[in-house]
């Protein structure tokens, strides 16, 4: 039941003094897999969606299922359901009507779409609810709703944009569980448009990162997570870590020192940026021999039961009289006690670090602004790591 | 609410039915009389003599023919007041404060001073006189009912569509499944007002029919120009409202039916659902 999708080559343009939506995206959803699409607000996460749906038509570009081109496949007949960020459940039916909505448009009697829709009630765990109206619901259930009402479209690929980000998080940790068991019950090819990094990690086996309509990286969640190709990627993911400098043969030089690079991180020699996830920073004492760099508590910001600790590392044996410095950030484990002013040493996982090149001016002028509109990343993200 | 505020509410309150309610009592008292000179505050004699006069005087055919002209007025303003709000909404007309503009005009200009010019047009071009009435009606509704449709429309979900498109609904069956059930209160709103304007003219009906074509209004204007028939324009009149009160009443029944499901919740809110949001009462909505 489920389908391989194909977005070839995809641009859009709405209007011409604004920039593209989406320009030249290739991108690819095996049969039954999960694929998650991030970015910031306005990178064309949404585009993507109307594209594949027929909800709107490309300017450039087809849209394949099973190999086979539905550009001209009007949206009801794709096989393509979609799941929006409201639930747009229609307020002149109950629920149960609502799930039998689709079986009713094609056709099915009321009878036989009923009792089928019942069934998606059930796997939706709200069995029972059938004769609510909508506005007697909760907003979780809400959205449970509109999940089984667009897998009662027996859909191929399944479309949803943004679905829970509505929800506070130990509804929305519900509804992975809920996604979960859809895919072992049904296996519909899913993308899933997302704003919340856990949410891709804890639902997708691929991530694409959009950055203003531009595919900068499609790889597996783990990969994305610890070796991004770009800033936009390592910042998108929540990275906090960019420490400009420079490659030279298999090492990082910076005012962190001469770091060496793993085995698979061989980005071209010269100008770039080291970026390392700050769970992978390990803070210890200032006298630890193993520590790779030494720095200063400069903030402890707590994140729940962990702490995100700012460390200022100054350059060290450089005889030039202006004094260099580079802020780091590391999230400690609960019961870490090092507080503002404390001298700490700070391990850096060797296989954490990962290379990108320098962003151009404009384009981190434009992640600042996104990142800044990016609410559910929680924190904001640094302006810059590098401070003089 | 202080108790001066709600005593002062109190009286407004009264102040306005007796203000609605009081031209209607010698109508109601002129409908029911067979004779009364006017020395007495109440009528001489009771009876139903006005009825049977405005029956006498065709006045069944007359309240048929309004029934079909505020129909079929309807029937063509509603739909082109939709569309029109509909563009207007969507921004697929050019110049749409232009357009705006244009469908206001008919409320606007003068319709005596339009329909003297019109008639002439229909005559030379041979329109026979009951489709000028009607195409002229309809164009004179359409500002109601493209208002009141624009109204719907910014309270219209268009992501419904979207949705509904998804899910296996063609461009047709989005119209009747969705646009069109989640539109009918504006459109039954439009259609009373559109019927209204049918139902009540004077001015087109009589000057582009020629007085050939006679309405309840005309009959009435006509027994109202003579003496001694006040018990047969009361009558009419009185039948004159029955039919504006039985289409309002059925637009309240619609929007009541719509809006059941939120009388429930209301009436009875399910246990264990801490986080259904807070809906308006019907007093609020209302």
């Amino acid at each position: 039941m489920s389908a391989h999708l194909t977005l070839r080559g995809l641009s859009r343009c709405y209007g011409s003094p604004a920039p593209p939506a989406l320009s030249d995206l290739h991108l690819a959803a095996p049969a039954g897999s999960c694929l998650a699409v991030v970015g910031p607000s306005g990178s064309g996460k949404t585009t993507v969606l109307r594209l594949a749906s027929g909800l709107d038509r490309p300017d450039a570009g087809d849209v394949l299922l099973n190999g086979k081109s539905v550009l001209d496949v009007a949206p009801e007949d794709r096989g393509i359901a979609m799941v929006f960020q409201r639930p747009m459940l229609f307020p002149h039916r109950n629920v149960l009507d609502n799930v039998a909505f689709s079986a009713r448009v094609r056709g099915a009697s009321r009878r036989r779409a009923r009792i089928e829709a019942a069934e998606y009630l059930d796997l939706v765990q709200l069995s029972g609810f059938g004769s609510r109206h909508p506005a007697e619901l909760s907003g979780g259930q809400e959205q449970r709703v509109a999940l089984a009402r667009a897998l009662a479209a027996q859909p191929q690929v399944l479309l949803l944009d943004e679905p829970f980000s509505a929800l506070d998080a130990a509804l929305r940790s519900q509804m992975h569980d809920l996604v979960r068991r859809v895919r072992a019950a049904l296996n519909p090819t899913i993308v899933l448009v997302t704003h919340d990094q856990n949410e891709a990690a804890s639902l997708a086996d691929c991530v694409a990162v959009l950055s203003s309509g531009r595919l900068v990286q499609h790889d597996t969640f783990d990969r994305i997570y610890t070796r991004p190709t770009s800033l936009v990627t390592a910042r998108q993911m929540g990275g906090r870590n960019e420490v400009p400098g420079e490659v030279r043969g298999h090492h990082h030089h910076s005012v962190l020192g001469s770091l060496a690079l793993p085995v698979d991180v061989r980005p071209p020699q010269g100008t770039g940026v080291l970026v390392f996830r700050q769970e992978s920073v390990q803070v210890t004492g200032a006298t630890d021999p193993g520590a790779d760099i030494h720095g200063l508590v400069k903030a402890v910001q707590p994140t729940g039961p962990r702490s995100l600790l700012t460390i200022e590392v100054a350059a060290g044996g450089r005889p030039k009289a202006e004094e260099q410095s580079v802020k780091i950030h590391a999230e400690t484990p609960p019961g870490h006690c090092a507080g503002v002013g404390a001298r700490v040493g700070v391990r850096l996982a060797p296989h954490a670090l990962a290379v990108v090149p320098p962003a151009p001016q404009e384009d981190l002028h434009r992640a600042q602004m996104a990142a800044g509109q990016n609410r559910n990343v929680g924190f904001p993200v640094p302006r810059r790591a590098l401070s003089d | 609410m202080t108790p001066a505020v709600r005593a002062g509410r109190a009286v407004l309150r009264v102040f306005l039915v007796t203000w609605f309610l009081l031209p209607l009592v010698p109508l109601v008292l002129w409908a029911a009389t067979e004779t009364w000179t006017g020395a007495t505050p109440l009528p001489q004699k009771w009876g139903a003599q006005g009825f049977t006069d405005a029956f006498a005087d065709g006045g069944a055919l007359a309240f048929l023919r309004s029934l079909a002209l505020g129909c079929v007025v309807a029937l063509l303003a509603t739909p082109a007041g939709t569309v029109a709000a509909r563009a207007l909404t969507l921004r697929t007309v050019p110049r749409p404060r232009f357009v705006s503009a244009l469908l206001i005009a008919p409320v606007v200009l003068p319709v005596f001073a339009v329909v003297m010019g019109l008639d002439v047009v229909l005559l030379r071009l041979h329109v026979p006189g009951e489709l000028g009435i009607v195409l002229v009606l309809a164009v004179a509704s359409l500002p109601y009912t493209t208002y009141l449709m624009r109204l719907a429309y910014s309270a219209y979900d268009f992501a419904f569509e979207d949705e509904a498109r998804t899910l296996g609904a063609s461009r047709r069956a989005v119209l009747w499944r969705v646009r069109l059930p989640l539109l009918a209160p504006g459109l039954a709103a439009a259609a009373f007002l559109a019927f209204l304007v049918g139902w009540s003219d004077y001015i087109v009906t009589l000057l582009i029919g020629g007085g050939r074509f006679v309405t309840l209004p005309v009959l009435v204007a006509s027994a109202a120009s003579g003496t001694g028939n006040e018990p047969t324009v009361a009558a009419l009149s009185i039948t004159a409202l029955v039919p504006p009160f039985l289409a309002l009443a059925a637009v309240g029944v619609l929007r009541r039916s719509l809006a059941r499901p939120m009388s429930r919740l209301t009436a009875r809110p399910t246990p264990g659902n801490a986080f259904h949001r807070a809906l308006p009462t019907r007093g609020a909505a209302a």
